[in-house]
């Protein structure tokens, strides 16, 4: 199979205007995956089933991610003068990254019994919409879906988007981090942690002294 | 005194009454006396499998669904036969080859008349 | 009717060969052994369930082996396994439907109390909420032995029932529910959460 930087190159040379990223999984497994952008995932993931030397025409899974706002610190190394002597001064810049949602694709090819190939979407909290990618891979329908039901990405042009796992009057995505889960907290045999808190709101009211002293 | 000839079917036939109904008036009584009867809606309607019930449970069936059931049971019979003949094959004569392709011939005209017809349609 | 019988008369008439029995003994006892289970399974529990309706365990030994399909003609509803949220309004629904007198087993920790899902968005904390459990079985899952040994509980809880007085059996009881009310989907979770009328959680005593 090619590298994921040639099928980079081939891709925006197949679909003008395109935005492609790497992202780089720093953990042992490296596997590296590709961004694409929401507008041409269509055309995209069109190429990457289609394009005789990829074939990629099984997309076996599809999974969200929900991201929080993160920082990430890079160190860079420079050379300064400090004082009229040169020094090595480690330069700290902060990246602020606000969160965003994500459906992950993992495509692998029958045809040619390679893959996977990671596709990665984002989207903002807010609004969460991305094209959906069923149309090219319809094995990908029930688990949009999924994603929808506990993500709350609408996929645009999925041809049946309702929720899957929770019943159609729940309102709440449950899988995002910001989700808080009903206050059913009032009979904990072992509580603890965020439990204990919440199960304290449950407890009664301490007794006043007067209570206490029968007269 | 000899008893009448039908005498024994009297006794029967009261045998046969006494025992289901015996059974059916310990219950009216036992209802009467003991346990209250509590109907209730849930209680009372159509069971699916416990989602809330649509309809009547006595509903019409099309008339197609028991043309549907006399092709199966045409074509289940002759699967019977065929399982033998199966079995057989190897030992067969001549004429009996010949019998079983008559045999199979005239279900499959059947068939062929059956699909002319319309009756494989489900949706009219 | 529902008085006891002097043992000593009683064993002293046995030895002349004559068996004396009281009407709710007779009741009690014809209804602990035909305790029909309405067949269905949640969730991993249920393949317990299954193994002690088979052969090794032979739940037929206490009368119970008729798993029923259709709740008109159980009496004993063994709830085996995750109770979801989705599900429940569906649960609670079979049980409604059952004639009385009936009897729940919640069957494993998913059952009375959610177990290793608890804090899950989507599994209800227990059935207990929603309908009165007779025996619980705690174990994830729990054996089969376990679902005997409530059996016998049951059997026990059904031999002490009374046909009369103030303490009779709920089902014989005019004012007695038969029917508890369904849960509703709501926005965020069951409405209502419980019903107060029969899930009555331990209070946290301060002293
Ligand atoms: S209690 Fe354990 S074995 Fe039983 S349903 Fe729950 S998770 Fe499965």
């Amino acid at each position: 199979m090619e590298t994921l930087e040639q099928i980079k190159k081939r891709i925006e040379a197949a679909v003008p205007g395109a935005k492609i990223d790497i992202v780089n999984n720093g953990s042992p497994s490296a596997q590296h995956s590709l961004k694409i952008d929401n507008e041409h995932a269509r055309d995209v993931a069109r190429f990457l089933r289609d394009d005789p030397a990829l074939r990629f025409d099984f997309c076996s899974n599809v999974t969200g991610v929900d991201w929080l706002d993160r920082v990430i610190k890079k160190t860079v190394k420079t050379k300064q003068v400090v004082d009229g002597v040169e020094k090595d001064v480690d330069l700290t810049s902060e990246e602020k990254i606000p969160g965003y949602l994500e459906a992950v694709y993992h495509l692998f090819s029958i045809a040619h019994k390679h893959g996977p190939v990671i596709i990665r979407m984002q989207t903002g909290r807010a609004n969460a919409q991305l094209s959906s990618l069923t149309p090219i891979w319809r094995s990908a329908e029930l688990q949009e879906r999924e994603i929808f039901d506990l993500y709350g990405i609408k996929f645009e042009g999925h041809p049946d988007l309702r929720r899957i796992l929770m019943w159609d009057e729940f309102e709440d995505f449950p899988m995002r981090k910001d989700y808080r889960p009903p206050d059913d907290f009032e009979w904990e045999p072992t509580p603890h942690d965020d439990v204990l808190e919440r199960a304290k709101q449950h407890y009664p009211a301490r007794p006043t002294e007067t209570e206490l002293k029968p007269s | 005194m000899s008893l009448h000839p039908y005498f024994e079917i009297v006794v029967f036939v009261g045998v046969a009454l006494i025992f289901p109904v015996m059974p059916l008036i310990l219950a009216w009584m036992w209802r009467r006396f003991f346990q209250p009867p509590k109907p209730g809606a849930a209680k009372n309607a159509t069971y699916e499998c416990g989602m809330e019930s649509l309809g009547e449970a006595q509903i019409q069936f099309r008339s197609q669904y028991y043309l549907y059931a006399i092709i199966f049971l045409i074509f289940d019979v002759e699967a019977v036969f065929l399982v033998p003949f199966a079995v057989a094959f190897t030992g067969l004569p001549v004429g009996a080859f010949l019998s079983i392709l008559v045999f199979l011939l005239l279900l499959i005209e059947g068939l062929v008349w059956a699909w002319g017809k319309g009756c494989l349609n489900w949706a009219k | 009717m529902g008085d006891e019988i002097d043992e000593g008369l009683r064993s002293e008439l046995q030895r002349q060969g004559i068996w004396v029995t009281s009407m709710q003994e007779l009741y009690n006892w014809g209804r602990k052994n035909s305790i029909w289970p309405l067949q269905f399974g949640l969730a991993c529990c249920a393949i317990e369930m299954i193994a002690t309706a088979a052969s090794r365990y032979d739940i037929a030994r206490f009368g119970a082996e008729v798993f029923r399909p259709s709740p008109r003609q159980a009496d004993l509803m063994i709830v085996a396994g995750t109770v979801t949220k989705k599900m429940a309004p569906q649960i609670v629904r079979l049980y409604n439907q059952m004639p009385d007198p009936k009897y729940v087993i919640a069957m494993g920790a998913c059952a009375i109390s959610g177990g290793p899902f608890k804090q899950g968005y989507n599994v209800l904390k227990g059935i207990d909420r929603y309908i009165p459990v007779d025996v619980y079985i705690p174990g994830c899952p729990p054996r089969p032995e376990a679902l005997l040994h409530a059996f016998m509980e049951l059997q026990r809880k059904i031999d002490n029932q009374k046909l009369s007085g103030p303490n009779k059996s709920d089902h014989l009881d005019r004012e007695h529910p038969s029917e508890y009310p369904v849960p509703a989907f709501g926005k965020h979770d069951l409405v209502p959460r419980a019903n107060p009328d029969v899930f009555r959680p331990p209070q946290i005593e301060r002293v």
